[in-house]
């Protein structure tokens, strides 16, 4: 089987790769380059007493929660409710906003990113230079003064749509006759909605909530081209931690250790994930 | 379907009546901002692609031109690029169709001892996010000599995306009935040609979709590209466009115009490809949890 065969290469032979080297000191340069030696779990005694593997998990866990739980999944269910609403009233902005939000998802990542950097920008960005100078302000140094909040704006703008694609599938599920049910009985919109639109939608937003969890921790792009991590450490997250250990300071195995580590903690998720969603079918 | 389209009848007829002045107008005040917020980075990156001396704010450009776009091909060998990118992601397209079409079908029809467990690998292999496997692979593709080649490329690209790419063609394979293949068994075929010949025919939109997006998805990555090129022949869009913008800021000012062509060569494939099959790329996508 050729998909066996590649599949085999390229996810069992890094992981099994990944947990050989990052019990050695290989390096990309100097003498550990050329024999790397066995040094047991020293990469991972290292990494938990690093100072700064705690200031990137702190900051991964800040982006996750801004970005994914607020961000993508808030805004997600907003959206994904108002415009199957606007769907029924037939109010064509809605699709206008559908579409919208589907162009920044679909769009390469990568431009994402750039794209954001150029709104940002302090001198002429169009935050600044357009939005804020109309209403006669100062402009603001927004990657400088407020990295996490930035970088949170761009995943939020490139990655709303998975969540408010899920609920807007979810919500065409509901049967309507239970809507109708509850009108007869007098419910007002507000408890119609409260008590049977939030309810059939939990087992998925679980889903949906696990999903972009995975997905959110491991954001890259997004984050090296609008802050590369900095100011300092203030938007380190550990897919950039990784990135600068392995191929900056040039220590692979040290990298590695940190790569077994995303690996440990996004399959711990997938888990959850799988057993969730075998729950459900 | 026909229980959707049903549902959808009903909750028509059953719409809550007219709406109130005021609901009107806050929903429609939300959409336009969500619109605004959405679609404004890229009416800046097409104003600016098209604006000679282009800035980070948005404007009409005074004197619309195509002189960013001659200029990307003339000074950034941007033709270069893009033949390697077509190459990449074709190559890649036509490795995951027939690896795709052979494991999906495998997981959906045949008995064999550890499919559940091996079902359940491929679900989880699709959640592992790239930036968790990119030292590895880095590591892995130095060893094998894989680094700077189009095979590593296309390999890479083409095991990546496998994971999620069988899981959605085996749901297709689920839903074509068993006699089809069955009848062609009793004619004598074997059971490659059966697929071939009766079942690929009919679950040919799944095909259709593990084709768009594989290449889609290749066409778009750049990660991998990143850390397994350092070869300018085979520097591949993705990496011209990210090049360009890296080295230039902090040195050199950005030349948005230059950066902002070259953007929207990049995404513009993506982009009409999915407003053509919008339906059927944004089901595979959700299934595959993570976009591109």
């Amino acid at each position: 089987m050729p998909a066996a065969l590649l599949l085999a290469l390229f996810f069992v032979g890094p992981a099994v790769w990944a947990l050989y080297s990052s019990l050695t000191n290989l390096a990309l340069v100097g003498i550990d380059a050329a024999n790397p030696r066995f040094v047991g779990l020293d990469n991972y005694t290292r990494l938990f007493a690093d100072p700064d593997f705690w200031t990137v998990i702190r900051n991964s866990v800040t982006f996750v929660v801004g970005s994914a739980v607020i961000g993508q999944f808030g805004l997600g269910l907003a959206l994904a409710l108002l415009i199957d609403h606007a769907e029924h009233r037939r109010w064509w902005l809605g699709t206008l906003a559908y579409g919208a939000v589907l162009l920044a998802w679909v769009n390469p990542t990568l431009i994402a990113g750039f794209l954001w950097v150029a709104m940002f920008d302090f001198f002429f960005g169009s935050l600044n230079h357009v939005f804020l100078s109309s209403f006669g302000l100062g402009p603001v140094d927004w990657i400088g003064s407020f990295p996490m909040p930035a970088v949170i704006v761009a995943n939020i703008w490139r990655g709303t749509a998975f969540t408010m694609i899920i609920f807007l599938g979810a919500l065409k599920t509901i049967p309507p006759d239970i809507y109708e049910a509850a009108r007869m009985d007098g419910a007002n919109a507000w408890r119609r909605f409260w008590d049977h639109t939030l309810p059939s939608l939990r087992p998925i937003a679980a889903l949906a909530l696990l999903s972009i969890t995975m997905s959110t921790f491991g954001t890259f792009i997004v984050i090296q081209t609008l802050t590369n991590g900095g100011p300092g450490t203030a938007t380190e997250v550990i897919a950039l931690f990784a990135f600068h250990t392995a191929f900056k300071s040039f220590s692979i195995g040290y990298g590695s250790a940190i790569a077994v580590v995303m690996l440990a903690l996004n399959f711990a998720f997938a888990v959850a994930y799988l057993r969730w969603s075998r729950a459900r079918a | 379907m026909t229980t959707r389209a049903a549902s959808q009848v009903a909750r028509t007829a059953t719409a809550p009546r007219g709406a109130s002045w005021i609901e009107t107008l806050a929903a429609h005040i939300v959409f336009v901002l969500v619109v605004v917020f959405f679609l404004v980075p890229f009416v800046w990156l097409f104003t600016s692609a098209f604006d000679a001396d282009a800035v980070a704010y948005i404007r009409l450009p005074a004197q619309p031109t195509l002189n960013n776009f001659v200029r990307i091909f003339t000074e950034h060998d941007f033709a270069r690029a893009m033949a390697n990118s077509v190459l990449v992601a074709g190559s890649t397209m036509v490795l995951d169709v027939v690896a795709v079409s052979l494991a999906g079908y495998s997981l959906s029809r045949l008995d064999w001892r550890f499919k559940s467990s091996i079902t359940y690998a491929v679900l989880l292999l699709q959640t592992m996010p790239l930036s968790a496997t990119m030292v590895p692979i880095y590591g892995l593709a130095r060893a094998l000599g894989l680094r700077n080649s189009y095979a590593g490329l296309i390999l890479i690209h083409a095991a990546i995306e496998l994971p999620f790419l069988i899981w959605l063609m085996k749901n297709f394979f689920d839903n074509v009935p068993r006699y089809l293949e069955e009848a062609a068994w009793l004619d004598g075929r074997s059971k490659l040609r059966a697929l071939v010949e009766v079942v690929l025919p009919v679950a040919r939109n799944g095909i259709g979709v593990v084709a768009g997006l594989s290449f889609l998805a290749a066409w778009a990555e750049v990660l991998m590209m990143i850390i397994l090129i350092d070869s300018q022949d085979l520097k591949t869009v993705p990496l011209a466009f990210y090049e360009t913008l890296r080295t230039q800021g902090g040195y050199v000012e950005v030349q948005y115009g230059l950066v902002a062509a070259m953007g929207v060569l990049y995404a513009l494939p993506v982009m009409a490809l999915f407003l053509v099959t919008r339906r059927m790329m944004v089901r595979g996508l959700v299934a595959s949890s993570r976009g591109l």
